[in-house]
């Protein structure tokens, strides 16, 4: 029994004791311990077997979400009562092997919610101009799963919240209808337990397992890409479900129809129902989910850190996360007083990353010069062609939008065009966008290419 | 091997042995029954490995011998035939033949020899009790054996012979129900043993209200003698847990209800949760109970019940058919419940010593 395994059961046992009742958590947490930890598994030890069976008829799910959240991922939770000398069989067995982080509720089961982050509910999700849209249609489909938007598909760059959204509708499914059989894990997992299906000839408990789901919910559905066995078992699961009105959800990094080398009948499928994009937060939405992590964790920030965190990391609420709490344990560690040059020093590579991701407005002429094959010269020519003049119009209006310059600067960079010109452009580009479904897929193409 | 019996006490003899009978057996002898004569009369035995059952009836001997036939299928033509005297004649091939009135069935048997023998016994512990006394005990504790075969030492109940008291329990991890019953042994006879549910089950359908049983218990092996038959078990192997850890302390807040109106109320209510997975919710509120159940989309139900509580108010929920079982399985007209918190579990409690702990579901986690 090393420190590690100690340390383990000191955190997960606290997590424990506040949510039990004070002589539950005597009665059968008293004496046990942490025997092993592989990364996949997690072995306890109970003083005797009573110990265990009472555990896992009762607190499994509990002591699951207690692992998984100190850990920060789901462990298999096996125990081995002192004095017997194999661990028994039993723990956690409606675990399948190949199948440890997907979550399937069976019917007589007690909840079991490994695979999905517990934290990961409506609760914890902070909503703005951004993830309205997309945060009012996952809340609509949880609270009436299929009989509203179906499929559901859900994409936007990473750390946006996508899974985050996910797990929520699952969570919320789960504690308000017992009876729903959820099943949420990747398309990487769909895919590589499907080839073990093949490779086992175990594909009718297979088809079974996913085909009797009554929420389904696919991550990062993107990794389908090029995988044509998948592709088609997933078109035949996804015609199943959708026709005896079960709910799919899936999530995507791009829209479906940029997924490249995914079949068309599978991108027409996903546009099916409700589409709807998560965009990184305003200012606003970032200090507002600063404000919420730093509750939920305890954590006492001036406003002024929050401010300036949120103002300095704009498109990743992951990265903005970790940033905060990189702050807050400098914070409890050093006892120093924060000041900005610490904070400056302390996220020095999260800020130098994100200044490399800014914009400029050569990138954007380069880059629409490339799309529309027309020279780097023709964006500053005074030559005006219409295969010329419009995509300089779309450069011009992509530096108004993506970087601070000032009309004149732009219209300077463009071979001395008057800041007239400039608003021309962007006027006319504005137009275009919203009559004209190539240009709007151009540039949303053009845009999230820069920004990436 | 020839022999006259009466319909009705081979009949009850068959329907005492049959059970153990598997249907489904590798050992295609296991699904006979062994017929044997006796200086009195007839010998019936079953077994399945596990358990064995023997008994013995009454019947006129003309030739002595043994042979084997199909258990259930011999009391299903036994039950059918329209006399009440029956003979039967084995001959050297194990064929037999059975002729009641104006019925003959000639029926293919096995050879004796392939039978297993019947567990003897060595060195055994005795005990001798009432059998409505164990009946009573059997009937309050089995509902609570665990089913789940990776749990194997609770796939049985513990007979615990200690400081002059039998102690029984049964638990499954979510409920446990322990009963006690005084009893004069020796202390060199003090022990704990396992019988696995099977036995369980049969012994119960031989115990009477009146009389005595035999307990007696080997190495490995326990023997039940009454009423002119014994049932033989293995045990089953390993410690029982010790169930002392499940019962909760001091009790926080105790009340008496009227056990047919609670087993009702529960049992209507429990129609509005629609699987196993569900709960009914006790609420305790001052000289009242209410118990709900609900089901998203489905709907919900609530009863009241009028008892004398001044305690605090309390919430808790329990799986209906845990709660159901011991109310089904008492006889009394009022039970105790007794509860600590929301989260702790309850405590059902008669006038004699029995007990059951009932862990509450964990609604919302």
């Amino acid at each position: 029994m090393t420190s590690h395994c100690g340390q383990i059961w000191t955190s997960v046992s606290e997590v424990i004791r506040q949510r039990i009742s004070a002589d539950g958590f005597e009665r059968w947490f008293q004496g046990v311990d942490v025997v092993s930890d592989d990364g996949a598994k997690l072995v306890l030890s109970v003083p005797n077997p009573i110990h265990q069976f009472f555990i896992e008829s009762n607190y499994l799910p509990l002591v699951q979400d207690a692992v998984a959240e100190i850990m920060g991922s789901p462990r298999k939770v096996q125990f081995v009562a002192v004095g017997s000398e194999e661990p028994a069989p039993v723990a956690a067995s409606h675990h399948n092997a190949p199948a440890s982080r997907a979550v399937v509720r069976e019917r007589a089961q007690p909840p079991v919610s490994s695979g999905m982050n517990p934290r990961n509910t409506f609760d914890t999700f902070v909503v703005g101009s951004n993830s309205q849209f997309a945060h009012g249609a996952a809340m609509a489909i949880a609270k009436t799963p299929a009989k509203t938007y179906n499929p559901f598909f859900v994409y936007g760059g990473s750390g946006l919240g996508k899974t985050h959204l996910l797990q929520a509708i699952g969570h919320y499914v789960i504690q308000n209808q017992k009876s729903a059989k959820v099943v949420y894990l990747s398309s990487e997992q769909f895919t590589n337990e499907f080839i073990d299906a093949i490779q086992h000839g175990s594909l009718v408990k297979f088809r079974k397992k996913y085909r009797s789901a009554d929420v389904l919910m696919i991550d990062d559905i993107q990794f389908l890409a090029g995988k044509e066995r998948s592709q088609e078992e997933f078109f035949h699961t996804f015609n199943t479900l959708h026709d005896g009105h079960k709910q799919i959800v899936m999530s995507s990094d791009r829209p479906a129809s940029e997924i490249e080398k995914l079949e068309h009948r599978l991108v027409s499928r996903f546009e099916w129902g409700m589409t709807a994009e998560l965009q990184p937060p305003d200012v606003e939405t970032r200090i507002a989910i600063l404000k919420k992590k730093a509750e939920s964790l305890s954590i006492a920030l001036d406003p002024w850190v929050i401010e300036f965190l949120a103002d300095r990391i704009r498109n990743n609420v992951r990265r903005l996360e970790g940033a905060l709490m990189r702050v807050a344990s400098y914070k409890s560690l050093s006892d120093r007083e924060i000041t900005k040059d610490a904070i400056e020093n302390l996220l020095r590579d999260i800020f130098q990353e994100q200044a490399r991701r800014a914009v400029t407005i050569e990138q954007i002429q380069r880059k629409v010069a490339e799309q529309y094959d027309v020279r780097l010269a023709d964006m500053t020519s005074k030559r005006r062609p219409a295969n010329i003049a419009f995509p300089r119009q779309i450069a011009m209006y992509l530096a108004r939008e993506l970087t601070k310059s000032s009309l004149s600067d732009i219209g300077d960079a463009f071979g001395g065009k008057d800041h007239g010109t400039v608003i021309h452009a962007c006027k006319l580009v504005k137009r275009r966008l919203e009559e004209d479904e190539q240009t709007r897929h151009i540039v949303r193409l053009l845009d999230t290419q820069l920004q990436r | 091997m020839k022999f006259a019996v009466t319909k009705e006490a081979l009949l009850d003899g068959l329907q005492r042995i049959q059970n153990v009978v598997s249907t489904r057996s590798t050992l295609p002898v296991l699904t006979n029954a062994l017929l044997e004569t006796t200086e009195t009369g007839l010998r019936l035995t079953t077994t399945d490995l596990e358990v064995a059952i023997r008994c013995e009836i009454t019947a006129q001997v003309e030739k002595a011998g043994a042979t084997t036939l199909p258990a259930r299928r011999l009391a299903a033509i036994v039950r059918e035939l329209p006399a009440s005297e029956i003979t039967i004649e084995t001959d050297a091939k194990n064929i037999s033949t059975l002729r009641c009135g104006s019925s003959y069935f000639k029926i293919y048997g096995l050879a004796k020899d392939e039978f297993p023998a019947f567990p003897s016994f060595k060195e055994a512990k005795t005990y001798t009790m009432k059998q409505a006394e164990l009946k009573d005990g059997l009937r309050k504790t089995s509902y609570a054996i665990s089913v789940d075969e990776t749990r194997y030492v609770l796939n049985g109940i513990l007979f615990s012979f200690k400081e002059n008291k039998l102690t029984l329990v049964a638990t499954d991890g979510r409920r446990l129900a322990l009963f006690d019953s005084d009893l004069e042994f020796p202390r060199s006879h003090e022990r704990d043993f396992i019988v696995p549910t099977k036995a369980i089950t049969e012994l119960q359908r031989l115990l009477s209200e009146d009389g005595e049983l035999q307990i007696s218990v080997a190495e490995n092996l326990v023997s039940f003698e009454l009423n002119g038959s014994q049932l033989v078990s293995k045990l089953v192997e390993g410690n029982y847990p010790n169930y002392r850890q499940v019962i909760p302390g001091e009790a926080k807040e105790r009340v008496t209800i009227e056990r047919e109106a609670l087993l009702n109320c529960v049992r209507r209510v429990s129609l509005l949760s629609s699987d196993k997975t569900s709960s009914v919710r006790i609420n305790f509120t001052k000289n009242n109970l209410d118990i709900t159940a609900n089901t998203p989309e489905v709907g919900e139900a609530r009863e009241s019940l009028a008892v004398v509580y001044r305690g605090r108010d309390i919430s808790i929920a329990f799986n209906p058919e845990f709660l159901l079982d011991p109310l089904r399985n008492l006889a009394n007209d009022e039970i105790h419940i007794e509860l600590i918190d929301e989260m702790s579990p309850g405590v059902i409690k008669i006038n004699t010593p029995f007990l059951y702990v009932i862990m509450p579901m964990r609604v919302s986690v």
